[in-house]
């Protein structure tokens, strides 16, 4: 456990704002016993007490260092909501405590999706605006007044913590104590699991995956014990991670999977008899419960795997029943037909469900990629390349496949449970980044148990030396041992490497998933910072100059955290539920003004934000995602946008002088670029009007809007702001003027109606 | 005198008459010409349609066909170069593609004879692109029912590429001839998966009596291995994305085998990158057999030694082409 210890210690190295740097440094030695306890047995040389004192301190330091290098992004910037998701969250949560649950239940957003609105309290997962609403009230309750988002950005560190413990008691549950305490370590500081728990990144995500590996860990106790009450501990555990995230089906999934692999390797006794019965009729009619999930679980293709898998058990136990009345003749016949028609009938069945299902995953990533950009716009929905899997993992990936060598080769019910959730997990990773989520638990308890294993045998050599004159001599051969200086040797050289995957994961933390995206900072030449809180600026500009009910139209990136800092009502928003919706404002973006200013009027849109990266450099803006936009409008609205309009001759994407003139005179450009020409010379290098972000002189300069007024600018350009003028009362003429020549001396009456034609 | 009049007079409206007549028959007689022209030139195109899907076209055809002008259909064309010696994959791609759509709409409900497909290749028909001045292949052009060829007429292959779906697209722009395109199926894999099936079921016929392999842990635990290493290579990333096997510089003949940018990879980085994490998991394999294993102590000291040597050699080689593709990416370990 040595390496843990340098895993925390680095960790307080490069983190040593977050608070006091606890050093184990004393008990490098007695980890050893520690680790190797698992497989024997040392009663009297250490006592029980030790051990157990010595894993609270390891889980307990482990979750310190996971919760400290979370908050990262907090001591930066300060307590402050990350991103785009979690700001709806955050006011879903803020929602719930200031008007009780059942108000959040019922509560109908008329401030999203104008002029549709949003049931909200019907399509989110609860469980993470009720865990936190609930540890507020507990807080307040005992008079710790702290705000409630507060509580938002601290809760995934600290369930960090708990998913230390509950992959702790799997490992243990799994192979022993030593790989237990490993994985714990592990999972504390893995990036693959800190890119979605960071301290601010309010998610679903960061509680999802503490559920799910408790309820493994019930899942495979229950199996071992046998007992109805592991068994409904696993429902509930269930039960929260269903009200927690859409990744449920992972385990409504996986579970019966375990059971029938179980089946088929003649593995079948009463305890998983029990235990799933149990499971599936009670996690079943929990699950029901969430008013997001519904009848889903008797109806949709997912959940049919759960249903068959029963089916069979009961099948299985009846014919086991049966086999202990009739003769062997009889049975044998019987078991025969009642095997081969249960197995044809579950094939069938899921042959059936897998062709017409409506979301069997990868059909439907794949059909989704060809016919729906806005999936396609979603970069987490992109497979995985190995650099991804590394930097998520680092060393873990090159060793889980051991550990999964290990739990082969040593297979027993449990194991076969991990060898089929590392299987699947890895799967479904490869197939789209984000699941990488659902990959990373297994890889640190396997790679946990393959590092133990090494570790076992490579640390403990003193204990064993100690041993061989009781033993016989049968043992003695292997007990020649390697020789100390080899053992050294290699426990050096894997420590080294922990210590490089602890180095990893602080700067992969630090720096790629450590950054709010709200409050950006660029760091001069000197590492002196600067702070561009252009977005809250921006935000808090409309909360406090805007009509209450005023409409804000803009990309649907933008939505949550217009709603939530804002608080102004939005058109569209990151939940992304009604795509005609957004294509309707990717249109209106992407039309020329006039044609705009109709569709806008349409939708009774006040303002227009836009985010603009030009001046100061920033690539995440309007016009890089632009093409999205023109994508989604194409694909309701063929007839007015077309792709190719907005591309050069060549195929290029150009916003100078050579760009398409369509894309020139749309209102996403005259929006982005309207007082950027002549009036902005950025330094003496560059001419006036020159885009940072494209690096290009922008091509027209002299944009003047008719039906749009410009409202607010943020300080770095980041942010603007344009009001939708009303329509004027009173229609002004296209025509031109009267122009009466002064030569002209009389007008003849039969000339003058051709002038009004 | 009187006669002689009527008779010159009669003459005159014969004359009158037939000029008339023969004026009126002439634009008649012509309109019927070009009626059967169209018609030929229909019914030759429906024929050669009926034989292939794609019509190939030479010089003369082409001139005939698509450059005189009586025609009331439109012809997509495909200008390309698909003779080996030309050396243009670019073209045999999107020949397969074009060929997917042309058979869509060939076998399709809809197919009426107001557009046709048709291509012509340089080796035949080099005057064509010389008259259309023409300098690049593959490209595609409709040529209209009425007038020339616009602007938009031509397809734009760098923006668009040229899958069939994008190509119909395009074509339902232009012609408003909407074409689903069917993309035949490929029985490549259920082909395989038949003949595993079929390859397990006859090796577990063969050994019937003894049936202990399927019990064998080091067949599974291998195959699991070998299913992870895949999905961590990133192998499904390429079988969604397609990535060459390498890149070849063209200034320089340099082959590059790791992909510069840490977005995307080769095929070849993902072979090495499986390798040396296969490496990597043997050695600790490798180092918990020399632990355990019943083997004079000699044999065990080269396992472990080999064991950690694969590790730390493979791990560190791994780490130092991460860092080369992740830029400003500061750790290495022994390898720089």
């Amino acid at each position: 456990m040595a390496e843990h210890h340098t895993a925390s210690d680095c960790k307080h190295k490069t983190s040593s704002n977050a608070g006091g740097s606890v050093s184990g440094n004393g008990r490098p030695n007695s980890p050893a016993g520690c680790g190797g306890s698992g497989g024997l047995s040392g009663g009297l040389t250490q006592p029980a007490g030790w051990q157990s004192l010595l894993s609270f301190t390891i889980l307990f330091l482990a979750w310190l260092a996971g919760f400290s290098s979370r908050l990262f992004a907090v001591i930066r910037f300060e307590s402050i909501i990350h991103e785009f998701d979690p700001w709806f969250n955050y006011r879903s949560t803020h929602h719930l405590t200031t008007n009780g649950f059942y108000e959040f239940l019922n509560w109908f957003d008329e401030r999203a999706w104008y002029p549709l609105g949003r049931i909200v309290g019907g399509t989110v997962y609860p469980g993470l605006m009720v865990t936190a609403g609930l540890i507020h009230y507990i807080l307040n309750l005992l008079h710790v007044t702290v705000h409630i988002r507060d509580v938002c950005v601290f809760l995934a560190p600290v369930f960090s913590g708990l998913t230390a413990i509950s992959t702790f008691l799997l490992t243990r549950e799994l192979w022993n104590q030593g790989a237990g305490l490993l994985a714990a370590c592990f999972i504390a500081i893995v990036p693959g699991y800190i890119s979605r728990s960071v301290a601010g990144s309010f998610d679903n995500e960061g509680i999802a995956i503490f559920a799910l590996q408790f309820t493994y860990y019930l899942w495979v106790k229950s199996v071992k014990t046998g007992s109805v009450f592991w068994a409904i501990g696993c429902c509930l555990s269930y039960f929260y991670m269903v009200s927690a995230w859409g990744g449920y089906v992972f385990i409504i999934n996986l579970i019966p999977l375990h059971v029938f692999a179980l089946l088929l390797m003649q593995r079948f006794s009463r305890r998983l008899y029990i235990a799933y019965s149990t499971f599936y009729i009670v996690g079943l009619v929990l699950s029901m419960q969430i008013p997001f999930v519904g009848f889903q679980p008797i109806r949709t293709s997912e959940h049919m795997a759960a249903a068959g898998v029963f089916a069979l058990l009961q099948a299985y136990a009846f014919l086991q029943y049966l086999k202990d009345r009739l003769t062997r003749q009889e049975f044998q016949t019987l078991f025969f037909l009642g095997v081969s028609l249960a197995a044809g009938v579950v094939f069938l069945t899921v042959i059936y469900l897998t062709y017409t299902g409506e979301s069997h995953l990868p059909v439907m990533l794949r059909y989704a990629k060809i016919h729906i950009p806005i999936i396609a716009s979603v970069s987490e929905h992109q497979p995985t390349t190995w650099v991804s899997f590394f930097f998520d993992l680092h060393i873990l990936v090159c060793t889980f496949p051991a550990g999964l060598w290990f739990c082969i080769k040593n297979i027993n019910d449990e194991r076969v449970f991990v060898a089929l959730y590392a299987i699947s997990a890895v799967y479904f990773a490869g197939v789209m980044v984000r699941l990488m989520l659902t990959l990373t638990p297994v890889v640190c308890m396997l790679s946990a148990i393959a590092f133990s294993s090494v570790f076992e045998h490579y640390l403990g050599d003193d204990m064993k030396r100690e041993n061989p004159p009781a033993e016989d001599s049968k043992q003695d051969r292997p007990e020649e041992g390697l020789g100390p200086n080899i053992k050294s040797i290699v426990t050096m050289l894997m420590l080294m490497l922990l210590m490089m995957f602890a180095v990893h994961c602080t700067w992969v933390t630090s720096n790629a998933y450590s950054s709010p995206s709200v409050v950006l900072a660029s760091y001069n030449h000197d590492g002196s910072r600067n702070i561009l809180d252009d977005f809250r600026e921006a935000y808090y500009w409309l909360r406090q100059n805007t009509d209450e009910h005023a409409r804000v139209m803009s990309w649907w990136d933008y939505g949550y955290q217009i709603a939530g800092m804002a608080n102004r009502t939005t058109l569209v928003d990151n939940n992304t539920w009604n795509n005609s919706h957004i294509a309707l404002v990717g249109k209106a973006m992407s039309s020329n003004e006039s044609a705009a200013y109709e569709i806008m009027k349409s939708l009774d849109v006040d303002y227009v934000l836009i985010i603009f990266g030009g001046v100061i450099g920033y690539s995440g803006d309007d016009i890089n995602k632009f093409l999205w936009m023109v994508r989604i409008a194409e694909g309701e609205h063929p007839k007015d946008i077309r792709e190719s309009d907005y591309f050069t001759p060549q195929g290029e994407f150009r916003v100078d002088k050579a760009g398409s003139p369509t894309l020139l005179n749309c209102l996403m450009y005259k929006m982005s670029y309207y007082r950027f020409g002549p009036y902005t010379r950025l330094d003496f290098r560059t001419p006036p009007g020159f885009d940072r972000t494209r690096n290009a002189e922008i091509g027209n300069k002299d944009i003047r809007l008719k039906h749009l007024e410009e409202a607010f600018t943020s300080e770095h350009w980041l942010v603007r702001i344009y009001r939708v003028k009303k329509q004027e009362n009173r229609q002004a003429l296209d025509h031109k003027l009267r122009n009466i020549a002064a030569k002209q001396k009389y007008t003849s009456k039969k000339v003058l109606p051709s002038l009004f034609h | 005198v009187d006669a002689v009049a009527a008779s010159e007079m009669f003459y005159k409206l014969l004359i009158v008459v037939f000029l008339a007549v023969s004026l009126q028959g002439a634009p008649a007689d012509g309109q019927k010409k070009k009626e059967t022209l169209l018609s030929e030139k229909v019914s030759q195109m429906m024929e050669w349609t009926s034989k292939r899907a794609v019509i190939r076209l030479n010089g003369e055809k082409f001139r005939r066909l698509i450059r005189a002008p009586p025609r009331n259909y439109s012809v997509i064309i495909m200008f390309t170069a698909l003779q080996p010696q030309r050396q243009c994959g670019v073209c045999k791609q999107a020949d397969e593609e074009y060929q997917i759509l042309a058979n869509s709409w060939r076998y399709s409900n809809a197919f009426t004879n107001r557009i046709f497909f048709a291509m012509v290749d340089f080796d035949e028909g080099s005057d064509v692109f010389q008259m259309l001045n023409m300098n690049s292949a593959p490209t595609f052009i409709n040529f209209p029912a009425k007038g020339k060829p616009k602007r938009a007429d031509t397809y734009e292959l760098q923006v668009r590429g040229f899958a069939a779906e994008q190509l119909a697209r395009w074509v339902a722009d232009r012609t408003d001839v909407h074409i689903r395109v069917i993309r035949p199926p490929n029985y490549a894999g259920p082909l395989m998966l038949g003949l595993l099936l079929a390859f397990i079921g006859s090796l577990a016929y063969v050994r019937r009596n003894n049936l202990e392999f399927l019990f064998n842990k080091n067949v599974w635990a291998f195959s699991a291995l070998c299913f992870v290493l895949i999905m961590t290579s990133g192998q499904m990333w390429n079988h969604i994305r397609g990535p060459p096997y390498a890149h070849k510089n063209p200034n320089t003949g340099q082959v590059s085998y790791i992909h510069g940018s840490s977005q995307a990879q080769f095929v070849a980085e993902t072979h090495i990158v499986l390798l040396f994490n296969a490496a990597v998991t043997l050695g600790i394999v490798l180092l918990h057999e020399a632990a355990t294993s019943d083997l004079d102590v000699g044999k065990r000291k080269i396992m472990c030694v080999a064991g950690i040597g694969l590790v730390v050699l493979f791990f560190s080689w791994l780490l130092s082409i991460f860092r080369a593709k992740y830029h400003g990416y500061p750790y290495s370990f022994l390898l720089g």
